[in-house]
């Protein structure tokens, strides 16, 4: 409980709503509760209703802020088109200014992925003790994450890969499978390594928005002075960087987002480019991260680029609804995210898919997890290219 | 009571915290002045019954809840009553192709219905276009319509039995999925009772076959007159289409601005009409209705390539309520039904009164059943603009009723048509209606003060109503 | 618009209404065809008839307005003119009497359900008022659904004076096929949207309706079913009616002690013995029961009858 307090909400954006729930299915949390509270309407009602009319922060408004998912299945599916991710945003980070929000403890968690070094060791260390079972399995953390992996070399100056913090730590086996594909399309790939520490969207999510603003700071310093396109193949890094512009609304953050492309994206554009090789025996379904098919709005392009590398591409049915993986969601609301993942699975379990394709690191620890067979696109088209050439 | 409740459900599944309270005060529709009690997420028919008798123990009224979808403020309590939130009740219990029925729980939501039948070839038709989010008990309770109701009928035509939770605590079906049921229909009483009979707890869909082929036409109009003159003339040829619907061009262009689906930007109407059926008669309507629209001056004729074209048409038409935020932040929503070839006189009529009130008004609507769907446009933070709406509503109301019409089509009286309905029935067809509410439910303790006005409602709606809001209670 | 206004104007309603009064018991008679549904009427009781005549057929609307003491032959044949038809069966009765009872066409398939196509109904209550139910326009949620109640009530909740109903363009073309070899219910999920598949046991009818072109479609596509050759009508049905479930209707092969045709797909079935009957449920009794005292406080309406 506390008194009012003033969520700095934009009215025009919340006014935008009208209620009308159409936004309703599209959201994971109220699909598997079925409660208004958990769901985007109710949502925005009670910010309108903190913010507005003055009323109290209470539990459960706090347990509907938090639950929130930030997958932004809600967004793309409002024909009012209230934007809904920078509300939720703002809203966290309103609640950690406030300090009533358990954002302000992951501002200690989150400081680790600002040093990717320690990153790395701690991955290690964690996943020796995990091996050994020494972790809370409510901790959510991937059954098997790896010791030691190679640095991913530097063979040109075409385009970045941004390699980032956790994935970098704990899937660098995926860059390292961009980067093939990448060089077989004739792009010479500089990894971004050191040059930009994190891309700040944990800390954006969790309403940290200072800390949020100083990574997306230093990222554009560290690629500045360049104007080469910055690829990335995690979907919730990508949506972070485009975002910049909007956040740090200067001219500079905005060049930098134009720079910002998902790897799939851009292969999409240079399909041509791409050796022509015969495609894997397998059927493939897509889960299309959130963050690339609700914020970013290029899902298509994996398609598009993966199809001519495998030999059936598989819809899901579920409308693109988030997996429950949401970044740290996964870790600070296990239960839900373990329910969320189930409608996943069932539709996974539909579909008679070989392999699921996720390009998204957070999708496909939290889905593997569940013993789902989970493979990057980029792995996909690297293992049809090296199956040609051998 | 709340005890009494959680005993009976499980502490999770009983709310009785501000914000929940809030939220359900509340549904699709304007109305403010809600005032929820604890709110039940029953799980079975024995719990929705171990509510009803607790409420009845201590003097309590229910009232059923769908996915809030409702645009009359059915769902809204009045008075504090239990809200019991049918949304975790969403299990599909049984398709039986033998008989041609599927048994669900009320809070399947009704795409999810249709999707999963149609791997075996068959849909549930009502459409409405909330289809992607309201539940069947909302549809069943409300009698919704859709699109696709023109040629197959409203939900009423497609629902064979319901299980129903009554006032006092007992369990009966209505109906049977067995032949014509003869004798009184129960069941057809309760389609459309809005909540007011019972709660549903179980009900037995017919299995509609997917048909072989679809054609969806797309024509547009320099005149809301043509585009009305067209469908009214479609139907008097014989031709009865799948769907027809018009949207006027400022709700084209906030759908279009929305998907994209290739809706022309500059024509006045635009009639979106699709036949269903057979191959070569879907041909030879779709021809005729193509002649016919030519007749009446179309402006463009375009027929859906692909079935990813079709898709997105409809997307637009179906999120066009929605769409209207990009253009104001609030809007009243009238559902009134007039004879077809009256169509065009009533819609001059609409926008005559809306521009009178100074208001801008739209119009999408289910036109091939003479449905409109007038919705008038405001903001809710200026001051005396709502008053303006209420009153431009209420001639809009009397013109259609004026040409022989009625006062909803779909979406039902709730508590926001209420005092509309003594201008369509008179005072002793209010009473029979009550008789017929009190047959099932002789205290009015399911959702009282909804659907009859004051003096017939058997709740004292003025009571109900004026209980203070207090809003974190 | 004033509420004295809404009553309606029609004198004949009215001069009915009158005949009605508000005390005595009452019964109307239709043309005596199903007299006997729902029991025999007590004796000492005044029977009326309701009014007779077509009031407007609007084709453009599919609807019409007709009055409860006309024959459904006579309606038929006036809304035939204009290219359309109605759900009402056709067994030589009355209007009214057609709604009291509620039985389909044979071709519900094709036609709707008889409840689904009574889109208002004026009745005299038991205290001789003349009410409207429901509205003239095909799609009406507006208050309670009474027009459905009163559907089927065999006239213990008031007497029908006027009803509108929702009508139908007539299709071009009408065909009845016959087979002795085909499976009924294969027959049924082959067709799209046959108006009435029917089956005695051995045989196999099916009603076509539509354009030609359809029609011929379907009998093709039938041609992997059984061999099917034209029929100039359906059976003769036998006397009795029973519901069945469509599965259960559909796997009949005999009726102790004689014929029967049973309806796919629906699960009407006839034969030439009543069905047992199956006792109304407790609760749903209390429901019933409430309704008659409400609508009918002396029972002067139909007394002797109950549904
Ligand atoms: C964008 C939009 C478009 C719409 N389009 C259409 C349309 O095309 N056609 C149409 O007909 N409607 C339409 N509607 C209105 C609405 O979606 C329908 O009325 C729908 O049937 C309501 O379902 P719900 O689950 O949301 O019910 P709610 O709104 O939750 O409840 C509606 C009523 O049903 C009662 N109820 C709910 N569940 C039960 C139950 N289990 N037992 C008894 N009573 C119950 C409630 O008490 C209430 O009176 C639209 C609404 C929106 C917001
Ligand atoms: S966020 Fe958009 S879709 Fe959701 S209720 Fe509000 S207006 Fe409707
Ligand atoms: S962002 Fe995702 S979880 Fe959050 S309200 Fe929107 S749909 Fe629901």
């Amino acid at each position: 409980m506390t008194g009012p307090i003033d969520l700095l909400l934009d009215p025009e954006a919340l006014n935008g709503c009208v209620q009308c729930g159409l936004c309703l299915p599209h959201c994971p949390t109220y699909r598997v509760t079925g409660e208004e509270a958990l769901s985007p309407r109710g949502r925005i009602k009670l910010m309108r209703e903190v913010q507005d009319h003055g009323a109290p922060v209470t539990k459960d408004v706090l347990r509907s802020f938090e639950t929130c998912v930030q997958c932004r299945g809600c967004e793309s599916a409002c024909p009012s088109a209230v934007p809904f991710g920078h509300l939720i945003e703002q809203t966290r980070a309103s609640l950690v200014r406030e300090g009533i929000s358990r954002s302000a403890l992951m501002r200690i968690a989150l400081k680790a992925l600002e040093f990717p070094r320690l990153l790395r060791l701690g991955t290690a260390f964690l996943s020796i003790a995990n091996r050994m079972k020494l972790i809370p399995k409510q901790l959510g953390l991937p059954a098997r994450l790896p010791v030691r992996q190679p640095a991913i070399p530097s063979t040109g100056q075409d385009v970045f890969l941004f390699t980032g913090c956790v994935m970098d730590a704990w899937q660098r086996d995926v860059h390292a499978a961009g980067a093939r594909v990448l060089e077989a399309a004739g792009f010479g790939v500089t990894p971004t390594n050191e040059l930009v520490p994190c891309c700040g969207a944990l800390h954006a999510h969790a309403g940290l928005s200072d800390d949020a603003r100083r990574l997306a700071e230093k990222a554009i310093r560290g690629l500045s002075g360049d104007d080469r396109p910055i690829l990335v193949d995690s979907a919730g890094c990508g949506a972070s960087m485009k975002d910049f512009g909007r956040m740090l609304d200067t001219e500079e953050a905005k060049a930098f987002s134009e720079r910002v492309f998902d790897i799939g994206e851009w292969l999409a554009n240079h399909l041509d480019r791409l050796p022509e090789v015969a495609p894997l025996d397998l059927s493939v379904a897509i889960q299309d991260p959130c963050h690339l098919r609700h914020v970013q709005r290029v899902h298509e392009t994996t398609r598009a680029a993966l199809s001519p590398f495998v030999s059936t591409l598989i819809e899901l049915d579920d409308d693109g609804l988030c997996c429950g993986a949401g970044g740290a969601f996964m870790v600070l609301e296990p239960a839900m995210a373990g329910s969320i993942r189930d409608r996943k699975c069932a539709s996974i379990e539909r579909s008679g898919a070989d392999v699921i394709a996720s390009a998204n690191p957070g999708c496909s620890m939290h889905l593997a997890d569940a013993g789902v067979k989970m493979m990057h696109p980029m792995e996909l088209i690297d293992r049809a290219i090296a199956a040609a050439r051998a | 009571m709340l005890r009494d409740l959680r005993r009976a459900l499980s502490r999770e599944r009983v709310r009785y915290g501000a914000a929940d309270r809030t939220l359900f005060a509340h549904d699709a529709s304007v109305f403010e002045g809600g005032l929820s009690g604890p709110i039940c997420f029953p799980e079975s028919t024995a719990e929705v019954q171990d509510i009803m008798r607790i409420a009845m123990q201590h003097e309590r009224s229910v009232v059923p809840r769908g996915a809030g979808t409702g645009l009359t403020g059915g769902a809204i309590p009045l008075g504090a009553p239990i809200v019991v939130a049918m949304t975790k009740m969403d299990t599909i219990l049984e398709v039986d192709i033998a008989n041609g029925v599927a048994w669900v729980e009320p809070g399947v939501v009704n795409l999810d219905l249709t999707r999963s039948l149609s791997e075996l070839g068959f849909n549930f038709a009502p459409d409405p276009s909330s289809q992607q989010v309201c539940t069947i008990g909302g549809n069943v309770a409300n009698n919704a319509g859709g699109p696709h109701c023109l040629a197959y009928g409203v939900t009423d035509a497609h629902v064979l039995a319901i299980e129903v939770v009554l006032s006092s605590g007992d369990v009966v079906t209505l109906g049977s999925v067995r032949g014509e049921s003869l004798g009184l229909d129960l069941r057809g009483a309760f389609v459309g009772s809005e909540g007011t009979l019972g709660i549903a707890t179980k009900i037995a869909v017919r299995l509609s076959k997917n048909p072989p082929a679809v054609r969806t036409l797309l024509l547009s109009f320099s005149s809301m007159r043509d585009a009305a003159q067209t469908v009214s003339d479609v139907v008097a040829a014989g031709i009865v289409p799948a769907a027809m619907e018009v949207m006027d061009r400022e709700i084209t262009n906030a759908v279009e601005n929305y998907v994209g689906a290739g809706y022309p930007r500059d024509a006045a109407a635009v009639l979106l009409a699709e036949v269903e059926g057979l191959e070569g008669g879907v041909e030879i309507d779709s021809q005729r209705i193509v002649e016919v629209a030519q007749s009446n001056n179309a402006k463009s004729i375009h027929r859906a390539e692909s079935e990813a074209e079709r898709a997105l048409l409809w997307k637009g038409r179906k999120t066009a309520f929605g769409a209207i935020a990009q253009i104001k932040p609030d809007y009243y929503l009238h559902d009134s039904v007039v004879p077809r070839s009256k169509l065009a006189d009533v819609l001059e009529s609409i926008y005559e009164i809306g521009a009178r009130h100074d208001l801008m008004v739209m119009n999408v609507f289910h036109a091939g059943d003479g449905n409109l769907h007038p919705i008038l446009l405001y903001d809710g933070r200026i001051a005396g603009e709502l008053e303006r709406v209420h009153a431009a509503g209420a001639e809009i109301v009397r013109a259609c009723l004026a040409v022989g019409g009625v006062l909803s089509g779909e979406h039902g009286i709730g508590v926001e048509k209420q005092p509309y309905m003594e201008e369509q029935f008179s005072s002793d067809d209010l009473d029979h209606q009550e008789r017929l509410r009190r047959s099932f439910d002789p205290m009015c303790r399911v959702n009282p003060g909804k659907v009859l006005p004051e003096g017939h409602s058997c709740a004292d709606i003025q009571a109900l109503r004026s209980i203070p809001t207090g809003v974190w209670g | 618009m004033t509420r004295a206004e809404l009553a309606p104007t029609d004198p004949v309603l009215h001069s009915f209404a009158a005949e009605l009064g508000d005390r005595g018991l009452v019964s109307i008679a239709g043309r005596g065809t199903r007299w006997s549904a729902g029991g025999e009427i007590a004796p000492g009781v005044q029977i009326l008839r309701a009014p007779t005549g077509i009031v407007e057929v609007s084709p453009a609307e599919m609807t019409v307005r007709v009055r409860a003491g006309t024959l459904v032959a006579d309606l038929n044949d006036a809304l035939a003119e204009v290219g359309q038809r109605s759900a009402l069966p056709e067994r030589g009765g009355t209007v009214g009497g057609a709604i009291a009872v509620g039985e389909d066409h044979l071709d519900v398939l094709g036609r709707g359900r008889v409840r689904d196509s009574v889109l208002q109904v004026r009745y005299v209550s038991a205290e001789g008022k003349i009410i409207s139910a429901g509205g003239a326009v095909v799609k009406n949620v507006s208050g309670f659904n009474l027009p459905k109640l009163i559907t089927g009530s065999l006239g213990t909740l008031g007497a029908i004076a006027e009803v509108v109903l929702r009508t139908n363009p007539k299709p071009s073309m009408s065909q009845w096929l016959v087979s002795c070899d085909a499976d009924p219910q294969l027959s049924f999920n082959t067709l799209y949207r046959p108006s009435c598949v029917l089956w005695d046991g051995s045989r196999t009818w099916v009603h076509l309706e539509g354009h030609a072109v359809d029609v011929a479609a379907e009998f093709d596509g039938l041609r992997h079913v059984g061999k099917f050759e034209p029929a100039d009508s359906p059976p003769e049905l036998p006397a009795h009616r029973w519901a069945l479930t469509p599965r259960d209707a559909a796997s009949m092969t005999s009726v102790e002690g004689g014929d029967f045709v049973a309806s796919i797909g629906v699960g009407t079935l006839w034969a030439d013995r009543p069905q047992a009957a199956t006792p109304i449920d407790a609760a749903l009794n209390v429901v019933h029961q409430r309704a008659k005292s409400l609508f009918d406080p002396t029972g002067r309406l139909n007394p002797g009858r109950a549904v």
